[in-house]
């Protein structure tokens, strides 16, 4: 169960302090310190603690609020950083892809953080001080660097860190997906073409009536992995989340893109921070594929007769 | 925008579910069907067994016959019985569709004649709606009651009516008054004795090779009056509401289920990756579809009419029936093709057109959610 007056209170104060404005600044590689200042105040930051009293379902349903406004800070590392570390302090903790060598690489802001996570497809989790960043970007302009760190620490926690933070690609794309669905219908109903709105024309409401469709299946996916949380098909729920979120994300980016059309396309219009992030959270923290192939390889395991009983039988 | 809540199933679930399991390996008939669709698989002693057992009209009254159970309960049977290749159609419309609306529109008397023996698996019923000129277009339709002395005389035909050639009675959607301004209207609902005087019944052969549907001929054919189903000139209202039921359940989406079990099997315990992933991703849509008709069936069971929900479900269930398949045929060289799958696959592929049009066409659902959006 989530605290619904926490995530009402986030999504308030996300959708007051984001706009098109402080994308596009972050996006130039500026940390929206204004931003990220009114997310600590309401202590969002702290959310999750163990002393907390909130829970990890808070936790995402924050970070699928944060979604719906594109977000432009590493609140999801942020958050999960304090679980997995404890609260120290008032710097950035980020959690980006542990390598060999010492470079860390696709660290979120990795450029302003005091300390690092790595984390492994294995479950694996290390700190570090960063020593030296190369500033790096996804295709959607979010900071993802690549830092060289110094001595590293174990960290032993005891969850299944990776699928963990795949689940807060999963929230987030959730969120994006629920926004972007809401843009498409209120452009459909605003834009007139023929003497009447688009909305009228059957090939337009069909376009938004198969992207809610989709979207409405990727938020019950993302939904059923958090609910799964602390159980013991937690990652192969997660596994099937990122695999049908990632497949809904690639259908509803194209119809909505489709039902805006050239406005939509420029870099002036605000759609693209959401459809952006939504294409490229797909590869961030295991694709569809690595997912896929985990789950499948669980059911094959099961063997065939045992498939019907895996679906059936979640808990 | 459009919730699909969690719900988590009752706590007798899982005994139920080994029940409906025990149930099915000691059935002497002959179990898995190559395909787990709904519309095949007609097997009267079958339904009898189910009856006896009191899992037909599970969420009826008990005064009627029925179990006086949660629309979750009713979930885990049908779901199970689909998975496992049962053959369900004899009962499956009688139980999923004309039992409630009887519950709901009919008659005290109506209700007494035929909801004990549907819950018996005794009476089956068809669904009267489409016509020869009257597919998706339902309001349309031309057959005909007009009242006379002892009842109403029938004229017209009823087109695509799975079963009528085997069941007891359809369920008629007619028209009592000349259309006029709103088209929706002057229609109403009718139980006819489908081996009554005046009817001709003509299977049609599709293109898997099966009869299952037919032409429904109705020639002055007498219904008597108190077959009339709710109110003369109600038969619109009526018959919309059926839909949540029609629309949302598991056999939405598990009609290809054979396919991805002897898929499965097919593969091994060690696939290949790309195998795997192809596993994987199937996975991720079912168990993902399952929960959305479940969370259907709780907005049934709070007594809610989810037409728009029950749409959106079909909706990703069928495209999924579709995907399903190819996506098992391209992960699967011809070779590797076992008698299993070949059969399962076959069989399902064949039938997979009418996934899209039966029970609301793609085209008719996707202007149902659009309404529900707003768009319309």
């Amino acid at each position: 169960m989530t605290d619904s007056l926490i995530v009402d209170s986030a999504a308030k104060i996300f959708a007051d302090t984001c706009n098109k404005n402080v994308l596009d600044t972050a996006e130039r590689g500026e940390f929206p310190e204004a931003l990220w200042e009114a997310v600590c105040e309401n202590g969002f930051h702290l959310l999750a603690l163990p002393d907390s009293g909130a829970g990890l379902g808070d936790l995402f349903a924050v970070v699928r609020a944060a979604g719906r406004q594109a977000l432009p800070v590493p609140l999801a590392e942020a958050l999960l950083a304090n679980r997995w570390l404890g609260h120290e302090g008032d710097g950035l903790v980020s959690v980006g892809l542990a390598g060999n060598g010492g470079a860390w690489s696709e660290v979120p802001w990795g450029r302003i953080a005091t300390r690092v996570l790595g984390v492994t497809a294995a479950n694996e989790l290390f700190v570090a001080c960063p020593e030296s960043v190369v500033r790096g970007a996804n295709m959607a302009g979010e900071a993802r660097d690549t830092v060289t760190v110094g001595q590293v620490e174990p960290v032993e926690v005891g969850e299944p860190v990776y699928a963990t933070l795949a689940l807060s690609r999963v929230a987030a794309s959730a969120g994006a997906l629920e926004r972007v669905l809401e843009m498409g219908l209120r452009y459909a109903g605003e834009r007139e073409q023929f003497g009447r709105p688009i909305a009228r024309f059957q090939a337009v409401q069909h376009n938004l009536a198969m992207a809610a469709a989709e979207v409405a299946a990727a938020v019950r996916a993302s939904d059923a992995a958090v609910e799964a949380i602390g159980g013991k098909r937690f990652e192969l729920e997660v596994a099937a989340a990122k695999s049908r979120v990632g497949e809904a994300a690639g259908v509803v980016v194209e119809a909505i893109h489709q039902v805006h059309g050239a406005i939509g396309f420029t870099y002036e219009h605000e759609l693209h921070h959401y459809t952006r992030r939504l294409w490229a959270w797909r590869e961030e923290f295991g694709g569809e594929v690595y997912w896929q192939t985990r789950l499948g390889e669980r059911i094959a395991a099961l063997g065939a007769d045992a498939v019907w009983d895996f679906v059936a039988t979640p808990r | 925008m459009l919730r699909f809540d969690g719900v988590t199933l009752p706590d007798n679930a899982a005994d139920l579910r080994r029940e409906v399991r025990a149930f099915l390996e000691n059935y002497d008939g002959k179990l898995p069907r190559p395909n787990s669709d709904f519309g095949s698989g007609y097997d009267p002693e079958f339904s009898a067994r189910l009856g006896e057992r009191g899992w037909i009209g599970m969420t009826w009254p008990e005064a009627y016959g029925g179990g006086g159970r949660s629309f979750f309960e009713r979930y885990v049977v049908t779901e199970e019985l689909l998975a496992a290749g049962a053959p369900v159609v004899a009962h499956w419309i009688a139980d999923r569709q004309s039992g409630p609306l009887l519950l709901r529109y009919g008659t005290e008397a109506q209700r007494r004649e035929y909801l004990p023996r549907i819950t018996q698996g005794r009476c089956f019923f068809s669904i009267g709606m489409s016509e020869p000129n009257s597919g998706s277009d339902l309001a349309s339709v031309r057959t005909t009651a007009n009242a006379v002395e002892g009842g109403w005389l029938l004229n017209g035909t009823k087109l695509w009516t799975s079963g009528a050639h085997l069941n007891h009675y359809m369920v008629a959607l007619v028209r009592t008054e000349p259309r006029g301004e709103n088209r929706h209207a002057g229609l109403s609902q009718f139980i006819v004795d489908l081996k009554g005087p005046g009817i001709e019944v003509r299977p049609i052969r599709n293109m898997a090779g099966d009869e299952d549907f037919n032409e429904v001929v109705f020639t002055d054919a007498l219904v008597p009056p108190e077959n009339l189903v709710g109110e003369a000139g109600n038969g619109w209202e009526q018959v919309t509401s059926e839909l949540g039921y029609e629309r949302s359940g598991p056999e939405r989406y598990l009609s290809a289920f054979r396919v991805y079990v002897e898929f499965v099997r097919a593969c091994g315990g060690s696939p290949g990756s790309s195998q795997a992933a192809a596993i994987g991703r199937i996975a991720g849509h079912l168990m993902t579809l399952r929960r959305m008709s479940m969370s259907v069936a709780g907005m049934l069971e709070s007594g809610a009419s989810p037409n728009v929900e029950a749409a959106l479900v079909k909706e990703l269930g069928n495209n999924f029936e579709k995907l399903m398949p190819e996506l098992a045929r391209l992960a699967l060289p011809p070779e590797a093709h076992s008698a299993g799958f070949r059969e399962a696959y076959a069989d399902t592929l064949l039938h997979s057109p009418s996934f899209t049009l039966r029970g609301g066409t793609r085209e008719i659902l996707r202007g149902v959610i659009a309404r529900g959006l707003g768009l319309r």
